[in-house]
């Protein structure tokens, strides 16, 4: 899962790159309104968090920006003000939850995945698939009722594939969920986690669809 | 009633003061010159009189046997009858060497012999003015005269006197006549400088109202002329209103960017700490806990305050309740999706106005709504109706009910404490209920904590109606 995160303040902008990558996220951080547009047109995110008070440009007009474009992307927008009247405006702009600074991070972050999920059409934090079960909050695994140890890119791979069920997700697009911009991407790498996931999963949980990509069957297994 | 140090009262005090000493002084003038004037009158007539008699007077000479000395004897008496009437109020005298001859008014008086002595002191040829009891107790006025007449060694004295009782009543119905024509004259006088004070200081009186307005919040500056005394004082008024409304406005506005700023970086200490070990960790946590729901408290009551000072019209006239209810229920399902939450609403007529500036009304609202529906299980009820008789009396009452736990009666006034709260489970300020019961009581309405036909809690919000 790939997450824009759109906060000017750099303290605030780097904690929350460090609890969205610890929760399993690829994170890319915009520090301004024009920056922020630009990413969020350009880049196939899974989520965005947007600070309504950017510099450059604000917020309200970015997020106007990507909806007009016809980005569907769930934005949890992010604010100091947080009076009911300026949620309203964020809600009829486009933004799909609203959080008041302060904030607990454990709380931004289970509302983003909520989001996640939501825009995929899943209503439980645990994805489950015949055997298969993917707790997205403490980002485990469990086949057949055993605990399978994941590694973090492994995580990652097999979330956006279950969240994608019943899709054929192309190798460019898992890669381009899975990595921040900044990030070291070699297609290769894929394969070899699909690999190790393959072992770690009942037979056939991934299929690959030659030419295409991968695909998690809904009726799998 | 009129206040001892009132400008009113001390005007009007100098005004009877002035208006009874001036006049008085002017009675006492005018009946001076009356009196003095029939006097005048009196005396020019004893003049002509005492004339007529020395001219009618005639020396006899010694007779023949001159046993007899020389003696006086009138030719001519005055024609006014009054000097034949006894006790007639005209009289006349004329006294030489031992001869006395006098009027047949005197009757059977003869003048007090004290007066002989007293005119004895007169000139030859000058006339004298005296006092004198005569017939009848009389109080005479008395002009007499000291000729020396051709024949006589002594000198003569000749008197003219007349009844002053009648001078005196006239003067005395003359004073009363002034004196009550003055006293008119006071009264109109002081009912003049009444309307004058009162004029006077009406735009002082004015001035009160305006700033007893001012005061009501009924008017942000004093408005209206006042006459060049108090304009400038009502112009420097308006200007240290200005002022303040400027600074108080400023000093808000500050306060709000402050809480504003600070939440940030208040954000990024608290993710630093979430996971700090030990005493330090949870020490650091509790004081930033503390310091965020200050920054809160003081955001609200900022903004609060600010639109308190808001003297746009359309503060005045009121925020329509069924289109900022449809706003946030749009914005909950949104934000409640995941949760699958029922909204239910009987929502009331657009034209139902309440007495609360827009922004407000959101707030209050929203952080109630907000509140049902973190604590509902699946229904969140909001009806909104007038209660009351239409016009200036009606309340619009708004309740918000949801299916959750609720509120045990004995817990819901501390729910209404500021600061308190019930459940520390779920994340917020604790600051709602206290805030939205705050600013329900300061538009004049009321709040209150029920329990819910739908098992949970029932927020009932009473505002006037616009």
């Amino acid at each position: 899962m790939r997450v824009l995160v759109a906060e000017d303040e750099p303290a605030l902008a780097r904690q929350l790159q460090q609890a969205l990558q610890a929760a399993g996220f690829a994170v890319d951080v915009a520090g301004d309104g024009i920056d922020a547009e630009y990413l969020g047109r350009e880049l196939p995110f899974d989520a965005v968090v947007l600070d309504l008070g950017l510099p450059g440009k604000d917020g309200l007009s970015v997020l106007r920006a990507w909806r007009a474009a016809g980005s569907a992307v769930p934005v949890l927008v992010l604010t100091a003000r947080g009076s009911w009247q300026e949620k309203v405006l964020g809600i009829d702009a486009g933004a799909d939850d609203y959080l008041g600074k302060p904030f607990q991070m454990e709380e931004l972050v289970a509302r983003l995945r909520a989001l996640v999920r939501r825009s995929s059409g899943l209503a439980s934090p645990v994805l489950t698939l015949g055997a298969v079960r993917l707790d997205t909050r403490s980002c485990t695994l469990e086949v057949e009722g055993r605990p399978v140890a994941l590694t973090a890119h492994e995580y990652r791979v097999l979330a956006y594939l279950m969240h994608q069920r019943g899709r054929v997700v192309a190798r460019a697009e898992l890669s381009e969920h899975l990595y921040a911009q900044d990030a070291d991407r070699d297609s290769n790498t894929l394969d070899v986690f699909i690999a190790r996931l393959r072992r770690k999963l009942p037979p056939g949980f991934i299929a690959t669809v030659r030419g295409l990509g991968w695909r998690i069957d809904e009726a799998a297994a | 009633m009129i206040r001892a140090d009132s400008l009113r009262r001390r005007l009007l005090l100098a005004a009877a003061l002035w208006i009874a000493l001036g006049l008085a002084a002017v009675g006492v003038l005018l009946v001076l010159l009356f009196r003095q004037h029939v006097e005048q009158e009196l005396a020019e007539r004893a003049r002509v009189q005492l004339d007529a008699l020395i001219a009618g007077l005639a020396v006899e000479p010694p007779s023949a046997d001159a046993a007899a000395p020389p003696h006086l004897r009138l030719q001519r008496e005055p024609p006014d009858p009054a000097f034949r009437q006894p006790l007639g109020g005209l009289y006349w005298l004329v006294q030489g060497d031992g001869a006395l001859l006098r009027s047949r008014s005197w009757w059977d008086t003869l003048p007090e012999p004290a007066l002989a002595a007293r005119w004895s002191t007169l000139d030859a040829g000058a006339t004298g003015r005296f006092g004198a009891t005569g017939p009848g107790d009389q109080p005479l006025l008395l002009w007499a005269r000291r000729v020396e007449l051709a024949g006589l060694d002594a000198p003569v004295v000749v008197a003219v006197g007349s009844d002053v009782t009648r001078l005196r009543s006239l003067t005395r119905s003359y004073a009363l006549t002034v004196g009550s024509a003055l006293g008119v004259l006071a009264l109109v006088l002081w009912g003049a400088s009444w309307l004058q004070v009162r004029s006077g200081l009406a735009p002082l009186g004015r001035l009160q109202l305006a700033l007893q307005r001012l005061r009501g919040g009924q008017a942000q500056r004093i408005e209206g002329r006042y006459p060049a005394e108090v304009q400038p004082l009502v112009a420097d008024l308006n200007a240290v209103l200005d002022d303040n409304e400027r600074l108080v406005r400023q000093a808000r506005e500050q306060s709000g960017n402050l809480a504003h700023a600070l939440k940030t970086p208040l954000a990024v200490i608290g993710n630093a700490v979430t996971h700090w070990p030990g005493e330090d960790g949870a020490l650091v946590r509790a004081q930033l806990a503390l310091l965020q729901r200050q920054v809160e408290l003081h955001l609200v009551r900022a903004r609060a305050a600010a639109r308190a000072l808001d003297s746009t019209p359309g503060a005045a006239a009121g925020t329509p309740v069924s289109p900022v209810l449809e706003d946030l229920l749009r914005v909950l399902e949104r934000l409640y999706a995941a949760r699958q939450l029922r909204f239910e609403r009987q929502l009331p007529p657009q034209a139902l106005r309440v007495a609360m500036a827009s922004d407000t009304l959101h707030d209050l609202l929203g952080n109630l709504l907000d509140n049902a529906c973190k604590w509902a299980r699946g229904r969140v009820r909001v009806c909104a109706r007038v209660e009351g008789e239409p016009g200036a009396a009606a309340l619009a009452a708004i309740e918000i009910h949801d299916d959750g736990p609720g509120i045990a009666p004995e817990q819901r006034e501390a729910a209404l404490q500021r600061g308190q709260r019930l459940d520390e489970r779920q994340p917020g300020s604790g600051l709602g209920l206290a805030i939205a019961d705050e600013l329900v009581r300061l538009h004049g309405g009321t709040l209150a904590l029920e329990g819910s036909e739908l098992g949970g809690l029932l927020v009932r919000v009473c505002l006037p109606v616009r």
